[in-house]
């Protein structure tokens, strides 16, 4: 994929939170509303939204390193939760299934949602 | 930070396994996910947002698929629970007969108050339908809970559906707060308003009101 590692974080990010409206890139379901979370870089990895099953069960992951931090679920406004996997729920699209377009935090209870999976607008 | 809205309501989807509540929960049921890494391990539960009467809502969906073939959900499943859909498929006859064994579930389990709505789901499907629409109906009339038909492939009604149960809710809980806080205590200009009244009983009513 040609997606860029990065973002440019002038673009995205006004007074450390999102400039902009957050959206699912594939059906446009509304996510967080503008300014509403914090942007923080930090290492982690995610499985890809599409997985390549002729790959046989493995995984396939990405490492990404821009995030959305939002404390307090209830920010969310449209947000889907997996089932708990080793300490971690997965967030997704609450329309469609897309995803992981980030992770929840069971300890802290804390949402981060990665930069390069939504939609800015 | 300040809460950005108004109330905050958990319900649950209930109903017999295959009935498609994980279709209602999600907006865009086609396979283009299907197989996506979030469908094999399945969600647990979403938050919506929704304008009630211009009142922000936030709506906490929980599916409980994958539990339901135990028969009953666990009493920690209802806890904090205050609407719930019942879910059965059209062209099930079992999973409609079901529905009274489920309600029973929730009156063991859940509060007492909890709001309850019938979903009849997969009525796109004429051709193999089970259940009629009057039945669904004659059971809603016979537990005094909301029904409608819905198709979660062509999404009808289940927007309807989440809007009515969330608006019964908020009705439900605006009319106890009134009851313990009554509008004329509510705040300084209003007890001074009843003050007044009390002092001029003009009429027959509001002396009633004051005894």
């Amino acid at each position: 994929m040609d997606k860029p590692a990065e973002m440019s974080q002038k673009d995205y990010v006004e007074d450390g939170q999102n400039k902009l409206i957050i959206k699912c890139k594939f059906c446009g379901s509304k996510i967080l509303d503008k300014k509403s979370a914090k942007y923080i870089m930090q290492e982690k990895e995610l499985p890809f939204m599409q997985q390549d099953t002729r790959k046989g069960g493995e995984v396939q992951i990405e490492t990404i390193n821009q995030f959305y931090h939002v404390e307090n679920m209830y920010t969310f406004e449209n947000i889907g939760f997996t089932h708990t996997v080793a300490n971690h729920k997965y967030l997704s699209c609450a329309d469609c299934y897309a995803g992981p377009l980030g992770y929840y935090e069971i300890d802290t209870k804390h949402s981060y949602v990665a930069l390069t999976r939504v939609e800015h607008c | 930070m300040a809460k950005t809205y108004d109330y905050l309501f958990k319900l649950l989807l209930i109903g017999d396994s295959g009935v498609g509540k994980t279709s209602i929960l999600f907006r865009f049921s086609e396979d283009a996910f299907n197989i996506s890494f979030i469908s094999t391990i399945g969600i647990d539960f979403k938050i919506r947002t929704i304008d009630l009467d211009g009142k922000k809502v936030k709506l906490q969906i929980w599916d409980t698929a994958g539990q339901e073939r135990f028969r009953t959900i666990t009493t920690a499943y209802y806890r904090g629970s205050m609407g719930i859909m019942l879910v059965y498929d059209v062209t099930n006859e079992k999973s409609f007969e079901n529905i009274k064994n489920w309600i029973r579930n929730i009156e063991e389990n859940a509060s007492a108050d909890v709001e309850k709505m019938i979903l009849g789901n997969k009525c796109d499907l004429d051709a193999k339908r089970q259940v009629s629409k009057e039945r669904g109906e004659q059971l809603a009339i016979e537990y005094q809970i909301k029904f409608v038909e819905t198709s979660a492939k062509d999404s009808l009604n289940v927007e309807y559906a989440f809007y009515t149960l969330a608006r019964d809710i908020k009705a439900k809980m605006e009319k106890k707060q009134e009851a313990s806080n009554p509008p004329g205590a509510r705040s300084g200009a209003h007890q001074l308003r009843a003050n007044e009244q009390q002092r001029k009983p003009t009429s027959w009513l509001s002396r009633c009101s004051v005894l």
